[in-house]
């Protein structure tokens, strides 16, 4: 797991919570990199998980709904930090159709060890985006939060309608209509 | 506290973050550095690569283009729809278009016109059904416009199953093309020739199987199949089938194995067929490569050309013989007259052997210098191809001439170029020496005629003269009251004289109707006078002898008829003059009918019967012969034996016809026929009845030439007993000579005279300055030639009266000629212009109208007189047309002025100019002519103020 979520992760507890709840969840939670992160490292995504559900048994908020927030937290600081990549796409469902060809493609090529999820997407037709989400990491609540980070960052209001295929959170089905 | 250790804790982190950030960034800047270097490295090794793919390109490119350069075909490519995209440089030098022109063409525009939509189609079709390649030929269109044969392959190139474009290599095959055309046009040539080649053919191949067979042969051989038939049939067999039509059957067999055997070309051998054909065969072996493929069997009936050839030879045969028999020599010379052949008979002509001859000029052998120029004229024309025949003279061997008549043609080589000529040869001396002794003869005989003629043209003179004398003296000596003895003896001295008289006149008559001398005259007289008159003469003549003489006259003849009356005259004279010496008693009937009315002539028909001895049935053919006398031995009926020969020659001249039928012992009658004219003149007194003289010849005065001092007292005696005023001159000088000093009314002209004669007289006195230029002038002529006659018209005299003449026959001409002149109303001023302006005429024209006549005068010395000089101007522009057109134009305005003998003049300036114009001589006219006018023009001023005058 690339180390920008781990930096952005506790930047948003930070602003949540305050720094004392970043100091409890690297004192309290099992890290083997002992809660030091640089957005430039790579680390192990088992980390994040640990923290996220150190975070909810501490805030008695659900996982997925954490995944979720900081998801749509996370698409925001990309705006800010790879904005070019959101320059030309025109409205978000361009953006999210272009992200498994286009997005995902240049990602790999700056982080060869990254793992990255795979999307089929599927236009059904001007309002309607269907978002197949496959993934070992089984994170499709963190992806969800992402499909609505990017809905604000274009303004736009549609309803997300997630239904997972597979039992495991392996395969995951988004319906998003405008 | 608490905070402070967060804080302590939270830098900690952050520092430791920091650290393991750098060491990261640290690692992945080494990272960066060394996949830095690799990349440089790997770039150079790229751009190696890239440059030396590039060269290799390049020269692959280099290669490719040297390869499409160098090729010796079009090779270009279009779009599919038809449009250059690329054309190599061999274009320029196939079809003179460059690469620059034709890029952007449609490929349509270099295939000729007629090409274009087949092509089109075709390639069309390739492309929808996307052939990959195809080949086709096509007459392309070069630049300058000539046509050549293009073969090209086609090929597609596809990308992504879409046709992107297709190439071609083009090929100039019009080479090809034309061999091609040339080998098809020749086989269907060949095919065609021999299956309608007036020859059998038969055409087998190496194993005598057959590959082509004609009609013709078919028909040769009887074989009932049609041609294409045998196509392939084995023919191994065939001699021994057709042998029987053969005469001689195992010997063509054999023959035809001995052929195939050798297979060598054999041509021309004659076979002889059972039913009498001559056929000629013709082997030929058929050699591919040095490879036996078979032969050629022609058969030709020949059995015509056979015959004919026999038949030749058989005629040259006979020809051979009878030139040799014949006397003919035949030689043969090339162009250059050296001889080539003697024939035997030649060598006999002039005595040389062959051998002598072959090789020789024969100008120079045979010819003397006096006939070079015949044979060279004659031989001449061989090169041109034309044949002649020419007689000449050649030398034997030993030096004796021999006439020779040659008859030479060109000889000419198949290709009808002249190599030489022969000459036929064949010897005429003894020809020649008869004709020769012919032309002596008939010189000697040609002199002697010559010589006759010249004797009665003297008799005529000589014993007419003193005849005429004697003729009329005796008339005079009737008016000397003579005693009645003295009468008879006159009497007998009358008709011994006129007896004579008449049998000169006809010797000379006939001599002078022979000679085609005799002219009919064609002038009005009284016909009904004639005969009346000539009816009394026999009358007279028939008193108190048993014979009766009737006229019967047709009632629609009467007044005048034109014709010549002397001759018909003469015609009645011998024709009653017969009928009258040979009837002793009983009647001479005359009977004259109008027969025939033609539009301007009319017939009449004269019949003479009389009741005397008649004719025998044999002698009536004879009795228009010359000196045929029916019974000449009757010194009773004696005559020249000339009468009705000349009778039967005068009429056949005027164009009439004459008949006679006799029966002896009971008599004979005479028809004849002759055209005659309608005058409309008014009948005049007869001339053959004795005549007063009429007061109009009173005080006239008539100029005689005469020298005979007989006629000289005749005429005398004669205008004397007239009363008319006359002077003698005794010749033709004196003549002139006092025609010069006065007017005369008449002058009477002897012919023959001394000093001058009256021709030349006659010429003078018309052509100088004298009274009497237009004076009538009447020859007296004692010839009785008629030659001598029409010379007088010639020389300008206006008529002539034939010595010895009887008294009122010069009356007539008095009369006649006197008359017209005493016409004119004023005698003194007609005297005075007769010699310039010609009164006759002015009479004729004006009559009375002298206003009429003073209008003409006044035009044409105002108005036409002006138009003369013209004739010097286009004399000097030698434009002889103008002149002639001009001079006819003149000429009639001369006329009705009076000026007759100018009117002459420019007729002879026109008739010369039109004719045989010379400017020396036209020049010469015209200023004799300007001369005349010039004089004319104050008389004609005169006569112009005379006629203006009131008439009296």
């Amino acid at each position: 797991m690339k180390g920008i979520v781990f930096t952005e992760f506790f930047e948003m507890v930070e602003e949540e919570f305050g720094y004392e709840m970043v100091d409890t969840l690297v004192e309290t939670t099992v890290l083997p990199s002992g809660g030091i992160y640089t957005a430039v490292g790579t680390y192990d995504y088992n980390e994040i998980i640990s923290l996220v559900a150190n975070l909810s048994q501490r805030t008695q908020i659900p996982v997925p709904a954490l995944l979720r927030a900081y998801g749509k937290y996370l698409f925001k600081s990309f705006t800010r930090i790879y904005n070019r990549f959101l320059q030309s796409p025109s409205d978000a469902f361009t953006f999210l159709g272009s992200i498994h060809n286009y997005i995902h493609v240049e990602v790999q090529k700056l982080y060869p060890d990254a793992e990255l999820p795979h999307f089929d997407i599927e236009r059904v037709d001007d309002n309607t985006l269907i978002m197949n989400y496959y993934s070992k990491r089984k994170m499709a609540d963190f992806a969800h939060g992402l499909i609505e980070g990017t809905l604000l960052h274009f303004s736009e209001n549609a309803t997300i309608t997630q239904q997972a295929i597979k039992e495991d959170g392996s395969h995951v089905q988004f319906v998003i209509v405008k | 506290m608490e905070e402070v250790e967060l804080l302590k804790r939270r830098v900690d982190r952050e520092r430791k973050a920091r650290l393991q950030a750098e060491a990261i960034l640290e690692t992945k800047a080494l990272e960066l550095y060394k996949a830095n270097e690799q990349l440089s490295l790997l770039n150079q090794n790229l751009e190696q690569q890239v440059k030396q793919g590039i060269e290799e390109l390049q020269e692959s490119e280099k290669r490719h283009r040297e390869l499409i350069e160098s090729v010796q075909d079009i090779i270009y490519k279009i779009s599919p729809s038809g449009y250059f995209l690329f054309v190599n440089s061999v274009v320029q030098e196939r079809l003179g278009y460059s690469e620059n022109e034709l890029i952007g063409q449609h490929f349509s525009t270099l295939v000729v016109p007629e090409f274009r939509q087949e092509l089109i189609a075709f390639y069309r079709q390739m492309i929808e059904e996307k052939q990959q390649s195809t080949y086709k030929d096509f007459p392309a269109l070069k630049k300058n416009g000539e046509v050549v044969w293009i073969g090209q392959t086609v090929r597609i190139i596809e990308q992504a199953g879409q046709i992107t474009e297709l190439v071609a290599v083009a090929r100039d095959v019009t080479e090809l093309k034309t061999t091609e055309d040339a080998l098809r046009t020749t086989q269907t040539r060949l095919t065609t020739l021999i299956t309608n080649l007036q020859k059998g053919v038969l055409v087998e191949d190496e194993y005598r199987r057959i590959i082509l067979v004609n009609q013709l042969f078919c028909d040769l051989f009887g074989i009932p199949a049609p041609p294409d038939t045998l196509k392939g049939l084995d023919c191994s067999q065939s001699a021994e089938q057709s042998k029987h039509l053969f005469k001689n059957p195992e010997q063509f067999v054999a023959r035809i194995e001995d052929l195939l055997l050798k297979r060598e070309i054999v041509v021309e051998e004659e076979l002889e067929m059972v039913d009498g054909r001559i056929l000629q065969r013709d082997y030929i072996p058929i050699f591919l490569e040095g490879h036996y493929r078979g032969h050629l069997w022609k058969y030709a009936d020949i059995t015509e050309k056979h015959l004919i050839r026999e038949q030749i030879r058989k005629s040259e045969e006979k020809y051979r013989g009878i030139m040799n028999n014949m006397e003919l020599g035949l030689l043969e010379v090339d162009n250059d007259q050296r001889i080539v052949r003697a024939y035997d008979r030649f060598c006999k002509l002039v005595g040389y052997t062959q051998e002598e001859l072959i090789g020789k000029l024969a100008p120079e052998l045979l010819i003397t210098r006096e006939f070079e120029e015949v044979l060279n004229n004659n031989q001449a024309l061989r090169p041109k191809g034309t044949a002649s025949s020419y007689e000449m003279q050649i030398l034997k061997k030993d030096g004796t001439p021999i006439w020779v008549i040659i008859s030479g043609a060109p000889i000419m080589d198949e290709h009808g170029k002249v190599t030489g000529s022969m000459g036929i040869h064949y010897d005429i001396t003894d020809r020649k020496v008869l004709e020769h002794e012919l032309a002596l003869a008939k010189q000697i005989a040609e002199d002697a005629r010559q010589a006759e003629k010249q004797f009665l043209a003297n008799m005529s003179h000589e014993i007419r003269t003193p005849l005429n004398a004697i003729i009329g003296m005796t008339h005079l000596l009737f008016d000397t009251r003579p005693t009645k003895q003295q009468f008879e003896f006159l009497e007998i001295l009358k008709t011994s004289a006129d007896f004579l008289h008449s049998l000169i006149s006809d010797l000379l008559d006939m001599a002078k109707i022979e000679a085609g001398r005799i002219e009919v005259q064609n002038h009005p007289f009284d016909l009904v006078g004639l005969l009346r008159t000539t009816q009394r003469v026999f009358q007279i003549k028939l008193q108190n002898r048993p014979v009766e003489l009737d006229m019967m006259i047709d009632a629609r003849i009467s007044g005048m008829y034109s014709g010549d009356d002397l001759m018909l005259n003469q015609i009645l004279l011998n024709l009653i003059g017969n009928a009258e010496k040979f009837t002793e008693e009983g009647t001479i009937e005359i009977t004259v009918k109008l027969k025939k009315e033609e539009e301007n002539t009319l017939w009449i028909e004269f019949k003479i019967s009389d009741t005397g001895i008649g004719i025998p049935a044999n002698k009536l053919d004879e009795i228009f012969q010359k000196f045929k006398q029916v019974n000449a031995n009757n010194h009773k009926h004696k005559g020249t034996g000339l009468g009705l020969a000349i009778t039967k020659q005068l009429i056949d001249l005027q164009g009439g016809s004459i008949s006679v039928k006799s029966r002896e012992g009971e008599g004979t009658t005479f028809t004849f026929m002759l055209p005659f004219q309608k005058s409309d003149l008014d009948v005049v007194p007869d001339t053959f009845e004795i005549q007063k003289v009429s007061s109009d010849l009173l005080g006239c005065k008539v100029l005689v030439a005469e020298d005979n001092l007989m006629n000289q007292k005749y005429i005398s005696s004669l205008l004397n007993k007239w009363d008319i005023d006359f002077v003698i001159a005794s010749d033709g000088k004196k003549a002139v000579e006092k025609a010069q000093k006065q007017a005369f009314d008449i002058i009477l002209m002897d012919i023959q005279m001394p000093n001058m004669d009256g021709y030349e007289a006659t010429i003078t006195i018309r052509n100088t300055k004298n009274p009497n230029q237009h004076t009538p002038i009447v020859a007296l002529t004692a010839s009785a030639m008629l030659d001598q006659k029409s010379k007088t018209k010639l020389v300008g005299m206006d008529d002539f009266i034939t010595k010895p003449f009887a008294p009122n026959q010069l009356l007539g001409i008095l009369k006649r000629y006197i008359k017209i002149s005493n016409t004119d109303s004023n005698p003194q001023t007609s005297s005075n212009y007769t010699t310039q302006l010609d009164h006759t005429r002015l009479q004729e024209m004006y009559g009375d109208d002298k206003s009429y006549a003073a209008d003409m005068f006044q035009t044409f010395l105002s108005n036409v007189l002006l138009e003369f000089p013209a004739i010097q101007d286009l004399i000097l522009q030698n434009d002889w047309e103008s002149l002639s057109k001009l001079a006819h134009k003149l000429k009639p305005t001369l006329g009705m002025v009076g000026l007759t003998k100018l009117e002459l003049q420019l007729l002879e300036i026109e008739t010369t100019a039109k004719e045989n114009p010379k400017e020396e001589q036209l020049q010469k006219l015209w200023d004799d002519a300007q001369n005349s006018l010039n004089a004319a023009i104050p008389i004609l001023q005169k006569e112009l103020v005379q006629l203006q005058e009131p008439t009296q």
